[in-house]
């Protein structure tokens, strides 16, 4: 693991360049207390067919492999913490999915919880030639909760990987994903869209590593800020000599809905190949004049306006998922947050 | 309907309206036409309440309700409604959603009842099917991707559908062709009511042919230098501008 969440001296601090906006280590202060893990869950509102549920307390993978077995393709890790009011409680563990040559999984990750918490979890995913693996990730924690959510991607020829993360922020969030990208075919897509308001804060941190010849790589991150909220976006494309016919694109579009929030894009291109093909994007701005006096002039106030411009904004992101019904609950579970935002 | 008396407006400090006054009464179709500009566009959005066009001396009625002391919603909920000339695309939101938004947002403004879903999608089944717009385009995200036509009609058909009082079309006929052209035109010209009225902004006279006007006005330098019946157009596309500019200056 990068850092042990009970051990403070290994925590990072904006010293480390990895993790310059995002201070952990300033962030956390106290050390937080290892405990029993809670399992008081509610039982899903959603409801999704065919998918298996695997509940992970904490960050307690366990019985994830035979869970990945049992899923047949649709696995649904819901993934809840539970702090205390006597201090910090600290949930650390690391987690491991390994998909064989042409196995397909839809993996619906949510990460929900309660009260004052710090999770630090780990996982490991390989895919081996051929595999599809598609994360859909809702990240809806409660604005106390300190969330390290960590992750490296293994692929093999032809293989398929794609994430989609979602999220609302909390107190100190990051979502980190290192991909080894092993070309000949090989497909990754990392998006993102992210709503934050309040005093948030969420880090989304991408790397992938172009190994190997034409590989294939989309990124679109789309997120509205608003109120003291921060957000950092680091993505990094490295393109390793040889690596041709790399095909590389990245794109981050904020919104800033007023003074006090904060956007920092780092997007990074390293290519020591001489024939590739990358792209990357940043744009950083309010909403567009233009648009909104459009819909204005037919009759909606300003903030039904604002609201749809905003939605529209986002939306785009959620409905490139591809299965059907996690982009209705995804594209529901947005609408409701993005009511929140109507009011500017 | 629309009574504009004495319209100044300026924006980023130049006045481009200086002194416009016009009146359409209900049920005619009023034209304007002038050189680039002359202000043309100005005036539907200082009408439709743009933020930056500064109003500076005048006013403007429509059905005698100040237009001018209101927001841009209240106006579009009093009836009025600009056609812009490039229509805006906005990704994300089909474009039954943007409608009826618009519509029921307009109907709560006047205190009337939403209108239902089911109810909605018949009426608008019914208007595009006249446009020759495909149910399919409407699930689409509003205008993107569109071609021109395409662009206008949607236009034409949120008319239809938000059942305006007073129309303001801002050079409708831009980016069209012969085909296009004709079929927005019969769908503005189905609208024309005893009770409603329209401006129709435009540099040619092509539009004019399919969109018979009851009056053409001349709008040079920031006001009407000059006021005729329908047959304006054809003398304006012989002679050009040149003998009015003179006129202003």
């Amino acid at each position: 693991m990068a850092f042990d969440l009970f051990d403070p001296i290994t925590w990072p601090t904006r010293r480390d360049e990895e993790w310059k906006y995002s201070d952990l280590a300033r962030h956390l202060r106290i050390t937080p207390r290892e405990l029993e893990v809670s399992t008081d869950i509610a039982a899903p509102k959603l409801v999704l067919d065919g998918f298996h549920i695997h509940n992970v307390f904490g960050a307690d993978y366990s019985g994830l492999e035979a869970a990945v077995k049992a899923a047949n393709g649709k696995l649904w890790l819901r993934h809840w913490a539970r702090g205390r009011l006597d201090g910090v409680a600290g949930f650390q563990n690391t987690g491991r999915v390994d998909l064989a040559a042409g196995e397909h999984l839809i993996l619906f990750e949510t990460y929900e919880g309660k009260g004052n918490y710090a999770v630090h979890s780990e996982l490991e995913f390989t895919l081996a030639e051929g595999a599809r693996l598609e994360r859909v990730v809702v990240m809806d924690e409660p604005e106390t909760a300190t969330s390290v959510r960590q992750s490296t991607i293994d692929t093999a020829p032809n293989a398929h990987y794609v994430q989609t993360v979602i999220s609302t922020g909390s107190a100190f969030q990051r979502f980190e994903s290192h991909v080894t990208h092993a070309g000949h075919g090989a497909q990754v897509r990392m998006d993102g869209a992210y709503l934050l308001k309040n005093k948030t804060h969420f880090d989304y941190t991408t790397r992938l590593d172009h190994q190997h010849i034409n590989g294939v790589t989309t990124q679109a991150i789309k997120g509205l800020v608003k109120d003291q909220a921060q957000v950092v976006f680091q993505g990094r494309i490295l393109v390793q000599k040889g690596a041709d016919g790399t095909d590389a694109r990245m794109r981050h579009q904020a919104l800033i809905l007023n003074d006090g929030a904060r956007v920092r894009a780092k997007p990074e291109l390293e290519i020591y190949a001489d024939d590739v093909q990358c792209a990357h994007g940043n744009t950083i701005g309010n909403l567009d004049e233009n648009a909104l006096f459009f819909c204005m002039s037919r009759g909606m106030d300003e903030a039904t306006a604002r609201g749809l411009l905003m939605q529209a904004f986002i939306v785009p992101v959620i409905e490139a998922i591809d299965d059907d019904q996690l982009r209705a609950a995804v594209l529901e579970f947005v609408e409701a947050k993005a009511g929140g935002f109507y009011g500017v | 309907m629309l009574n504009i008396q004495n319209l100044t407006v300026s924006v980023d400090d130049k006045t481009i309206l200086k002194g416009l006054t016009l009146d359409v009464p209900a049920g005619e179709v009023h034209a304007i036409m002038g050189p680039n500009g002359a202000g043309k566009s100005t005036l539907g959005y200082t009408l439709a309440g743009r933020s930056n066009y500064e109003v500076t001396a005048g006013s403007a009625a429509l059905n005698g309700e100040d237009l001018l002391e209101k927001d841009v919603h209240e106006r579009a909920a009093a009836g009025l409604y600009l056609s812009f000339q490039y229509p805006l695309e906005i990704p994300g939101v089909p474009a039954l959603t943007f409608i009826r938004t618009a519509l029921n947002a307009q109907r709560k403004l006047r205190g009337e009842d939403e209108m239902s879903a089911p109810e909605f999608l018949k009426t608008t089944r019914e208007v595009a099917k006249s446009l020759k717009i495909d149910m399919d385009m409407l699930k689409r995200p509003l205008n993107v991707g569109f071609s021109g036509g395409e662009k206008k009609r949607m236009e034409v058909l949120q008319m239809a559908l938000l059942k305006p009082k007073f129309l303001i079309l801002d050079e409708t006929d831009s980016g069209l062709d012969i085909d296009a052209l004709k079929v927005v035109s019969e769908g503005v010209n189905a609208l024309r009511a005893p009770d409603r009225g329209m401006l129709v902004i435009t540099h040619y006279q092509r539009l004019l042919d399919h969109i018979t006007p009851d009056r053409i006005h001349i709008l040079v330098d920031g006001r009407i230098a000059h006021s005729g019946g329908p047959e304006l157009a054809h003398e304006l596309e012989a002679r050009g501008y040149d003998e009015y500019l003179g006129e202003a200056a």
